[in-house]
């Protein structure tokens, strides 16, 4: 069983806001060690030099979007195996469908609470503790 | 740990950042300067302040956004058109957007029924383009109906455990075990295993095992002996001919085996696999598909390019609270007196031991004011930030007033400090106001003008000079001369039979209680405009000029220093009086024979400057001190540019020399003083005022001319 303080996270947002939000709802699941990219590119940057356990990514940013980086994620040699969840809005329906055939682990509808975002690390990860 | 109430405030910071480029973009696709990325510009700054509206629980705002994002979508994905009428619905619904930030960050709820119109518009547009809303209840946790299995990943599991699984039936990839066994002859022809594997790798996702078991001992190796061998799996698009095709040129000269053992291929399915397979379709396998090792990186360097050429670096900007960085504008300040301070206890050294003290010292001249501008550039902003609130002016009023207007801006870019966009907003505001209700004229008007329907606001900003100008130019009407010159005598401004040039007369409008509008209007009018906006300029120790040609428009121009705590100012004595004049105010210094002066009846004298003839006044008169002569008896006279082009002398007595001076404000203290802008301190430790040049200027104007206040009656050193 995975344990939440060791799993290394990476939040990819461009809107500071929410990258705080995220990690602050992380933070209250446990979670210790998380990184935070304001779009692909810098996500891929981070991938490239630290071990990942966990990627949370938006879709919606300006130079890569969440699919692009989930391709990248994908064809990184490093990083290919990372758990990748993308977080859309609640119109996003046909994305989930794209996102799945480039082997997204798990999407996550916005706004969310705690115990969704949980449920759906767990769903990847397995029950954490 | 940040609260909550500090990421709604950097919420709501975004949001403005959000709707500047929602703002922009509308009106750039508006006046067809668009490329497609700036449609997605505009709909992911729609998105984000939904995306964030939305987390933060912002109820209305999430679903205004909601319509208004459905809609770009359209135009997005061309299921929609942008029309002119959908541009203008678009353009009122990113108002109401911003109308609903800023409720949301203030606390207050929207009115019932708030923005309830554009809302409609946004949804008629959706109904033309058929399309269908996904509706704003509750965000779903799930999609329903959606196939969608989550993939579990072992955290325990070794590196290559999932890679090593079967690619699904169906996926569309071959799947080949190869054994790879290279014979001595292979070296000896210089066929290099490593290359062969390299080409094998790219067509896609390879697992090797290199077989070691071979080799000897040291001693007994030789060079050209192949000692390994490998085997594994390919996983790849590419057909068998391909994969032998890696080979082409070893395969006699090694042992080769590939199998193909693609699951559609085989017959023999592991049972246990099959369900696991049909459950999730499409989403098992963590390996890309078929991903050649060179698109890796591709996607990487492309994006990266797609945003308009533009590579962002990462992190390089950190949020910092203005009230740090005004603690260390604050302490250059000191560090300014206190270095001032230095320099006069050096300079009153012998000089024996002093020479080597002012060489360290104009080095920390030197540094602080390279850390005052490095300060002063962190609390530098872009003018942008005044200038988008401006779009949304022009359109309200010139519905407002039936005109036609369009808005242009140049140089949006532009830095000044902060304090001083603070304080542009009003006045910026006040000038728009005035051109496009005063300034341009109706559609009808203009084209009996020959004129074009729509009238032109320009709006640029730059820097020139040590100072930020902004100029509003509209190809307006322009002043009536004779109108305002007319009302200016009635309402007893200025003297029944006085003689004005064009511009003079266009500054009249600038005097308290001046108004021409026919009929007052609830948008301009009242006559608290423009003598208004030219106190707000003269407190930012800015200066504006106005020029006006007949039927063809008017040209405002406001002259800003770039930052209100530290300038460079030029030290002056009069009497036992010291003071600063600031720089930018001062053209030339001169010390004229005295019979470059003439005294005409009625002016306070007039200096002879290069065959122009320029006004002189005594700084000790206007201020009312008494002024001895300095033991030489020689007097100084600085020419100083007061705005709007005149041009007049000051006679002091003696110049000190030129400074960095910390601008301290004395208004709070001691309410305005005529003449004084602020005060600041000496290197002596003395507080000296800093003089108000403009004001100077009126004051001279106004001054009495009477016996003794002469230039040659009280310089007898000039006669």
């Amino acid at each position: 069983m995975p344990s939440a303080v060791t799993i290394k996270v990476l939040i990819v947002d461009d809107q500071n806001s929410v990258r705080q939000m995220t990690r602050m709802t992380l933070e209250e699941l446990g979670f210790r060690v998380i990184h935070e990219a304001e779009n692909g590119v810098q996500a891929m940057e981070t991938a490239s030099v630290q071990p990942l356990d966990l990627i949370i990514s938006d879709f919606n940013m300006p130079e890569m979007d969440g699919l692009g980086l989930l391709r990248a994620v994908r064809g990184h040699p490093a990083a290919r195996k990372v758990p990748f969840i993308l977080l859309t809005g609640r119109g996003d329906r046909e994305l989930v469908v794209k996102a799945a055939q480039a082997g997204v682990n798990n999407y996550l509808v916005k706004p969310f609470t705690a115990d969704i975002l949980r449920g759906k690390i767990e769903q990847v990860i397995g029950k954490l503790t | 740990m940040a609260s909550l109430d500090d990421l709604k405030k950097t919420f709501f910071d975004e949001c403005d950042e959000a709707m500047q480029q929602i703002e922009l973009g509308l009106t750039d696709i508006r006046s067809g300067q668009s490329t497609d990325e700036t449609i997605n510009a505009v709909f992911r700054g729609v998105h984000s302040v939904k995306g964030g509206a939305g987390i933060f629980g912002f109820e209305q705002l999430v679903g205004f956004a909601h319509v208004f994002e459905t809609v770009l979508d359209g135009l997005r994905n061309g299921s929609l058109t942008a029309t002119e009428e959908n541009l203008d619905v678009l353009l009122t619904a990113s108002d109401v957007l911003t109308d609903l930030v800023s409720m949301s960050r203030s606390g207050q709820a929207a009115p019932p029924g708030f923005g309830g119109e554009c809302r409609a518009g946004l949804e008629q547009i959706i109904e033309q383009g058929g399309g269908g809303d996904d509706g704003d209840g509750p965000a779903p946790a799930e999609f329903d109906g959606l196939d969608f299995v989550p993939v579990c990943v072992d955290m325990d599991a070794p590196d290559d455990a999932p890679a090593t699984q079967a690619a699904p039936a169906g996926s569309g990839l071959n799947r080949f075990t190869i054994t790879f066994k290279p014979k001595p002859e292979m070296l000896k022809k210089a066929n290099e295993p490593l290359y062969v594997l390299r080409e094998l790798r790219k067509l896609g996702e390879l697992e090797l095992i290199c077989e070691t078991g071979l080799l000897p001992a040291l001693s007994e190796m030789e060079v050209d002996y192949p000692y390994f061998w490998w085997k594994g799996t390919l996983e790849t698009a590419s057909p068998r001919a391909q994969v032998d095709e890696v080979f082409e040129f070893v395969v006699g000269d090694c042992d080769l085996e590939i199998v193909d053992v693609t699951p559609a291929a085989l017959p023999t399915v592991s049972t246990d696999d099959a369900p696991l397979a049909a459950a999730a379709p499409v989403a098992l396998v963590i390996a890309p598909p078929a991903a050649k090792p060179v698109a890796v990186a591709a996607p990487v360097a492309e994006s990266a390019d797609g945003g308009g050429g533009r590579t962002k670096p990462a992190a390089t900007t950190t949020r910092i609270e203005l009230e740090r960085i005004d603690r260390v504008v604050n302490m250059v300040g000191e560090l300014v007196i206190s270095q001032a301070m230095l320099g006069q206890i050096v300079q009153d050294l012998p000089e024996a031991t002093s020479g080597r003290l002012i060489q360290i010292l104009e080095e920390v001249v030197h540094h602080t004011r390279e850390l005052k501008d490095s300060v002063m550039s962190m609390r530098a902003q872009p003018v942008g930030s005044v200038f988008q609130r401006m779009p949304r002016l022009v359109r309200e009023l010139a519905t407002k007033t039936h005109k036609k207007v369009r808005l242009e801006m140049a140089g949006e870019t532009t830095e000044v400090d902060r304090s001083i966009i603070e304080r542009l907003g009003d006045p910026l505001t006040h000038i728009i106001r005035n051109s496009v209700d005063h300034g341009i004229e109706t559609p009808a008007v203009r084209a009996a003008a020959g004129k074009n329907e729509e009238g032109v606001v320009r709006l640029s900003a730059e820097h020139r000079g040590g100072r930020i100008v902004i100029e509003i130019k509209d190809d307006g009407a322009g002043i009536n001369s004779e109108r305002v010159l007319k009302i200016a005598k009635e309402k007893g401004l200025v003297g029944p039979d006085v003689q004005l040039n064009e511009d003079e007369i266009g500054n009249l409008i600038m005097l308290p209680g001046f108004s021409t509008a026919e009929t007052v209007s609830d948008i301009s009018g009242r006559g608290v405009g423009m003598d208004v906006v030219r106190s707000n300029i003269q407190d930012l120790g800015g200066r504006i000029s106005l020029k006006s040609v007949r039927g063809r428009g008017m040209t405002i121009q406001l002259a800003l220093p770039l930052t209100l705590a530290v300038m460079d100012g030029m030290v002056i004595k009069v009497g036992q009086q010291t003071y600063v004049m600031p720089l930018s105010a001062i053209v030339e210094c001169l010390r004229p024979q005295a019979n470059e002066i003439s005294n005409l009846i009625g002016t306070h004298g007039m200096l002879q400057l290069r065959g122009e003839f320029v006004p002189v006044v005594l700084l000790s008169n206007l201020l009312d001190i008494n002024s001895a002569p300095s033991a030489s008896g020689e007097r100084v006279v600085i020419i100083t540019d007061a705005g709007e082009g005149s041009r007049f002398g000051l006679v002091v007595d003696e110049l000190l020399g030129h400074q960095q001076v910390v601008i301290k404000s004395i208004e709070e203290s001691y309410g305005t003083v005529p003449g004084i802008a602020a005060a600041t301190i000496l290197g002596n430790g003395r507080v000296a005022f800093i003089l108000d040049v403009e004001k100077l200027s009126d004051m001279a104007v106004n001054s009495p001319v009477g016996a003794a206040t002469t230039m040659k009656a009280a310089s007898p050193a000039l006669n």
